[in-house]
Order: structure tokens, then C-alpha cells, then sequence
């Protein structure tokens, strides 16, 4: 058996993890070891290789970067079998937005969900530290509606020919839009490149611009500031039955031998993501616990929160040239700070070029095949024009029952149950789902009109399986009841356990959620050093 | 001119060609996602194509524009791109993938079998190679063989049913064929310098790609 000591252990290498472990290492002089179920993935000096064949074939970029047997059912969002040093943010987009400030009061400003314990204010300098920590170039859009303390801390990524047209499609229309911020570098820094619009941001950034979890971690590895533990899963968390102090972790390697081990620290973190984390807890059950651990109100694992979109392609009568940069994007923030009155309806807004219905086809409407020249000149035709895509991800309250059980049915190479998530909307959510996704078409349909353009088509997401950015399973909050960690991610329960970043979210926003996690487990890093 | 005089003897011709194209590319397209270790090597299996017959498919599914020169660098592009495929290596997963994917068996067999379809079609019924054919009976014959393909845009090459239709795929998804689209120096795809972003996109100036 192998054993592993240390002061803080976190479960979980992903981006929460890797930049809660660079603060951590920086204001505390505790023993950091972090343990992750998979390997190292490709590395940086690869990546160019790697998406060239991306590019050409499909492959996957990421090599090594999951177990097979470690998957959760019931969602087509976060890939779960996703175990890799750096986890789901290696093949991230890079696209950092804040919540808004009405994220964090929705009870109160809205009357639905919940709030938060805490104000997007107090998040405020945990935000600024994510994005510096992690190079978000970003550009401030109007302060009422994207309020923040200090600037961003790189230039934003340009309003490239393409967006500049779509930002004047978008101001005829009524709707103030700006560079969309991301974790993409506008200028070198770090050793690490300017953005060179390879338009592979995700599933790869074969520059190094795009930031990835591996850089902090290999970072951190190089200059003995933390012990990185890879190919060992955690399996249970054991708890004293007296005081319910976390004494210890067990679990096995994944590589052949399945080697059992045993890590015991003063401090264990949670940091595995929306899946993973509440499935620890529930699997550390047993005779003192027999619900899990930190499950003293029944919820690890309930209020899984997330968001879908409704998704439209516009032509529009302009001349755009798909390929400038395919993944940037024009952002908006009007949409998320709206009236009180009414019925509820809160979504964020991203506007991008577009190759739709400029593609080269087989065949003319006639029903001709097309080949060589003809094929060109009917391509030509097709190419002119300006085809635009526009999005719009709405919030979805989420049901106490939208939640993550354990699935007997699916286990592990060592017989653990694996997780199957059942999202589901709130009462307040379902009743107005139709009215949200006909609210946001409409949108569509009149900036379309404003612009003199058409809808090519529209679709919404309601078909997916689970939603998008999920969090939630590990809710924070101040009443131990109505809670599973306290507002700065501490277990109720057990004083010595923490959860980090999105489990630990009441909701999930109507936009993309990274940089929120990160800044909640920058939050948490900070109570822990504190601790 | 065509190559054949009789019209009912043309149409058979066709038809035979169609059916024998598109279900050889059917019947060896595989679509099941087989767990196998990815090791990143060609394996041990046949690579390239017979050239003359690529060329005399290249010669009808191409632009002219292209030139000489261009037309032979698309089907270098494509025999090397064929040839340097892993089969069933890991598909990109990831945001809306619930499992683990493998890209389809390798699919060059069936265009190497489409490609001598087509030779044995045209010694066969004309009693000429395919090569020999005037440009207008390949387009016929092409034509007639990607009955039944997807329409509307153009497959991924890897999943185009015929070797016609790979070529094609291939060649469009390059930047230099938007390019040619678009008029303009794009270079969608390829790395470039975020600065020059803001600007219009330079016309394009002569034969390209």
C-alpha cells in the first residue's frame, strides 16, 4: 500500500484546482499535495502536431486525457470522463465573462432560486485575481452593465473586420456589444505567445496563448512548490465518527497495478468539478454517515444548475469574410441586468461571423451536380454575403431534485457506483421555459429585421442531455439546512473539508461559467490559508 | 463529344456506375465505434491510389482554375492526407460528448475499389480506360456515382462515400480554396498574426490553390 502525507490535499487538478494550489502555495508555507485520477495529457510543445491532425482528421488532441470506466450518465456537458492533469479546462474555449451582479440576489431581486451567500461585490477582487492569474483580455463594456474594480488586465482581443461590421449590425439593432473576454493572450506574457488566430482555441491552442491549467501546474512542479500525485483515484473520504474531522483518504492507482493507497493531511479539498466532487462525498459513506459525507441536509448532489441557448444564423445584407477569427466573438451584458417587474427572463448574448450557407455544395437547387468550375462559381455566389451567428444562453433555476445519484447499475474497474445526473428546472423555471425561448426568438427575429437581414434557421438546446456550465451538488450557504459548505466553500460538517468552485454554486448564470468557478475556488484558497 | 453513341447504352452505363460506386463506399464506410488503442501509426496497410485515375477524377471534380500545377498539388495534398490517416484513433470529445468516440475504419480501400470500379466500368463499356474518357463522360459518370450523397454541403473527406467526393472535400476545406471563394486572402485555418485581423482582407491576385 502506498501512503502520502501531507498538510492540504486536493482532490482534482483541473482549473479550479491548479489556481487555487498557485494562491495557496503563495500564502501558506503548508505542505500542498494534489492528486489527480489521470495522467499528464499532451503538452505544449505537442500541441501543434497534435491539432494539425486535429485539422485534418478529427482525432483527438488530447491523448491519455480520461479513464474509460470513470463516466457520469446523463449529461452531454462537461465530459466527464475527462481525468487528466489540467482536467476539462485542457480543451476549454478560453471564453471568460463574469456573472452579473443580479446573479448573486435572484431571490431577492427576482423572487426565484436563491441567492447567493455572498454579493458579486465581495467576488469582485477574487475575479480580477483569476483573470490576472490566468491572462484575460477583455474590453469594458458599459459600467452599468459590467461593473468591476479594476481594468482588465490584458488589451482585449481585437473587434477583428468581421466583428466590426457585426458591431454595427448589432448597434442598428439597439444592442451595445463588445469584445468578448477571454483567456487568450492579446499581448506575449509569461512565455507564453499573443493569440495567433489559429481559430482552434478550443479544442487546442497549439500557441500557448489560450490559457490551460497545465502551465500553472507545471509551473508549480518545477519550483517544488506542490506535490503532484497523478494516476490515483480517490475513492472515499473518511471521516471521524466523533467529530467528523477528515482523517484520511483512501483510494487506488489507475495504472496496472491498482496499488492501494492512503493520503492523510490536515486539510482536504475538494476540487473535482460538478460530477466528481458530490460523487466523493456520496460514496464516503458508511455507518456514522450513512448518507454521505457533508450531507447533513440531504443535498450533496441535488441542485445541479446549468443553462441552455437558443442559437440562430442571420444573413445579413454585408459582406463578411468567414475564417478572420472563427472562435472570437462580440459579447453582450444587456440581456442579464433587466427590470424586476415581469416575467423572468435573464440571457447573455454572443455574436460571431459565420461560414454558414457560404459553403461549397454538390449539387444547385436545380438538383444539378456540381463539380470543377461550376461548382466554384456557384461556391463564389454563395460565398458573398455575410452570414452571422448569434446566441443566447438563458438561466435555468434549479429543482432541489435536479440532481446526481449514485447509478449501481454503471461501476468502476473497482465496483463503485458511477454518478447519473437528472437536471431539472424549478417550478418557476418550467412555467416559463416556452415563453423565455419565444421571448429570445423574437429578439432574434427583430435585430434580424433591423439589420434588413433573414433568419437562416434557429434552434434551442432543450433536446440536449443536462445543461451547459453545470454546477451545483455541493451548494453553499449560511444555513447548514439548506446547504452543504458555507459560503467560503467550508463543509458544515466537517471542519476540515472544503468544496471548490462549481459544485459549490447556488446557479449557474446565462453565461460561460470558468472564470465564476475559478474565482469561487480563489475565494475559498484564501479562507483556507486563513484557516 | 462523348465517347459513347448510344444513348440507352450511356444511361445503363451510368446507372450501373452509380449503383457500383456508392454502395462499395457504403458497404466499407464503417460507422461502429470500436474501443481500440490508438498508437498513432499507419498501421501496416495499403497506402495510395492509382495516380492516373486520381488525376483523371481530379481533372473533373476540380476547378480549372486551378492549373495544372494546382490540381496535381490538391491530389498530392489528398494521397498524403489519405495516406497519413489512423484509423479508429480517438475522435475529438468534449463539450456535448457524453463518451469516448473513434473516427471510421479506414476508408481508402473503398475509394482504391471505387477508382478500379470505374477503370473496369469504362474498359467494360467503352473499351477505354477511365483516363481516356473525354472530361463530359467522367462528369457523367462521376455524377451518376455520388447519386444519393449529401447535398446540401460537402462531407467531412474522411466521411465521403466516394473517392470523387473525398477528393472534392478535401480540396474545399482548404484555405486556399475559400480563398478562391472569397476573392480575398483569408487563410481561414491557418495561424496568423492577430493584428492583421482588423483589416479588409486583400483581394487575391491570379490563379490560387
Amino acid at each position: 500500500m502506498k501512503t502520502i502525507e501531507s498538510d492540504i490535499v486536493i482532490i482534482g487538478s483541473g482549473i479550479t484546482a491548479a489556481l487555487m494550489a498557485a494562491r495557496l502555495s503563495e500564502t501558506t508555507k503548508r505542505r500542498i499535495t494534489v492528486i489527480e485520477a489521470g495522467k499528464p495529457t499532451t503538452p505544449l510543445a505537442e500541441r501543434t502536431k497534435a491539432r494539425a491532425r486535429y485539422m485534418a482528421y478529427g482525432e483527438s488532441p488530447w491523448k491519455q486525457d480520461h479513464l474509460d470506466d470513470q463516466n457520469a450518465y446523463g449529461t452531454t456537458w462537461g465530459f466527464s470522463p475527462s481525468m487528466t492533469v489540467g482536467g476539462l479546462a485542457m480543451h476549454w474555449g478560453g471564453v471568460s465573462p463574469r456573472y452579473s451582479p443580479e446573479d448573486f440576489r435572484l431571490k431577492t431581486l427576482y423572487g426565484v432560486g436563491d441567492d447567493w451567500p455572498f454579493t458579486y461585490e465581495e467576488l469582485d477582487p477574487f475575479y480580477q485575481e483569476a483573470e490576472e492569474r490566468m491572462g484575460v483580455a477583455g474590453e469594458q463594456g458599459p459600467v452599468a452593465l459590467d461593473p468591476r474594480g479594476k481594468p482588465y488586465p490584458l488589451p482585449p482581443l481585437p473587434v477583428n473586420y468581421n466583428l466590426k461590421q457585426l458591431q454595427g449590425f448589432a448597434t442598428q439593432a439597439g444592442v451595445a456589444m463588445w469584445s468578448t473576454p477571454s483567456a487568450k493572450l492579446s499581448v506575449a506574457r509569461d512565455g507564453r505567445s499573443q493569440c495567433q488566430r489559429c481559430d482552434t482555441c478550443y479544442p487546442v491552442c497549439p500557441s500557448g496563448a489560450k490559457y490551460s491549467p497545465d502551465f500553472t501546474w507545471d509551473a508549480l512542479v518545477r519550483d517544488n512548490r506542490i506535490t503532484l500525485v497523478t494516476e490515483t483515484l480517490v475513492r472515499r473520504l473518511i471521516a471521524d465518527p466523533t467529530t467528523g474531522a477528515i482523517v484520511r483518504a483512501t483510494g487506488n492507482r489507475t495504472d496496472a497495478s491498482g496499488e492501494e493507497v492512503t493520503i492523510t493531511a490536515t486539510t482536504f479539498v475538494l476540487a473535482a468539478g460538478f460530477a466528481w466532487s458530490p460523487h466523493l462525498l456520496l460514496l464516503s459513506r458508511d455507518a456514522a454517515f450513512p448518507n454521505g459525507l457533508a450531507n447533513r441536509s440531504g443535498l450533496v448532489g441535488k441542485y445541479l444548475a446549468g443553462h441552455r441557448n437558443v442559437n440562430a444564423y442571420l444573413d445579413l445584407p454585408m459582406e463578411l469574410y468567414p475564417g478572420i477569427n472563427v472562435q472570437h466573438s462580440l459579447v453582450s451584458k444587456q440581456f442579464m441586468r433587466v427590470p424586476r417587474s415581469g416575467r423572468y427572463l435573464r440571457h447573455d448574448l454572443r455574436l460571431w461571423e459565420s461560414s454558414v450557407g457560404r459553403e461549397p455544395r454538390l449539387r444547385d437547387a436545380n438538383g444539378a451536380t456540381l463539380f470543377g468550375d461550376a461548382l466554384l462559381a456557384d461556391w463564389r455566389t454563395r460565398a458573398k454575403g455575410a452570414t452571422a451567428r448569434i446566441r443566447a444562453y438563458y438561466d435555468v433555476i434549479p429543482d432541489r431534485e435536479s440532481k446526481l445519484t449514485l447509478d449501481a447499475g454503471h461501476v468502476n474497474r473497482f465496483g463503485d457506483p458511477m454518478p447519473t445526473m437528472d437536471f431539472r428546472d424549478a417550478p418557476e423555471s418550467a412555467a416559463v421555459k416556452p415563453w423565455q425561448e419565444e421571448q429570445i426568438a423574437s429578439l432574434f427575429r427583430r435585430m434580424a429585421k433591423a439589420g434588413n437581414g433573414t433568419i437562416l434557421k434557429m434552434e434551442n438546446s432543450a433536446n440536449d442531455l443536462g445543461q451547459e456550465h453545470p454546477t451545483g451538488g455541493c451548494r453553499m450557504g449560511d444555513d447548514p439546512t439548506q446547504s452543504v459548505v458555507n459560503k467560503w466553500g467550508r463543509a458544515h460538517d466537517h471542519e476540515n473539508l472544503w468544496v471548490a468552485g462549481a459544485p459549490t454554486q447556488p446557479s449557474a448564470s446565462c453565461c460561460n461559467g470558468t472564470l465564476t468557478f475559478v474565482a469561487n475556488g480563489l475565494r475559498t484558497a484564501s479562507a483556507i490559508a486563513s484557516a | 463529344m462523348h465517347d459513347t453513341p448510344q444513348a440507352a447504352g450511356r444511361r445503363s452505363f451510368l446507372k450501373l456506375a452509380g449503383a457500383l460506386a456508392v454502395t462499395t463506399a457504403a458497404g466499407c464506410a464503417v460507422e461502429s465505434r470500436v474501443p481500440v488503442a490508438t498508437t498513432g501509426s499507419t498501421n501496416d496497410r495499403d497506402t495510395g491510389f492509382d495516380r492516373s485515375l486520381l488525376n483523371a477524377v481530379a481533372a473533373v471534380v476540380l476547378p480549372s482554375e486551378l492549373g495544372v500545377k494546382g490540381v496535381d498539388t490538391a491530389v498530392d495534398a489528398f494521397v498524403t492526407w489519405a495516406d497519413g490517416y489512423d484509423p479508429v484513433a480517438e475522435e475529438m470529445h468534449g463539450y456535448g460528448y457524453a463518451d469516448i468516440r473513434y473516427l471510421p475504419a479506414d476508408p481508402a480501400p473503398a475509394w482504391r475499389a471505387q477508382l478500379a470500379g470505374l477503370e473496369l466500368l469504362a474498359r467494360r463499356s467503352l473499351r477505354k480506360s477511365f483516363a481516356e474518357l473525354t472530361v463530359e463522360t467522367r462528369q457523367g459518370l462521376l455524377a451518376a456515382a455520388l447519386k444519393g450523397a449529401p447535398d446540401d454541403r460537402l462531407p467531412s473527406p474522411i466521411d465521403a462515400p466516394h473517392i470523387a467526393l473525398a477528393l472534392l472535400s478535401h480540396w474545399a476545406s482548404s484555405p486556399d480554396a475559400w480563398d478562391l471563394a472569397l476573392g480575398v486572402k483569408v487563410q481561414t485555418g491557418n495561424c496568423r498574426v492577430l493584428g492583421d485581423a482588423n483589416a479588409k482582407p486583400l483581394p487575391i491576385t491570379g490563379l490560387r490553390a
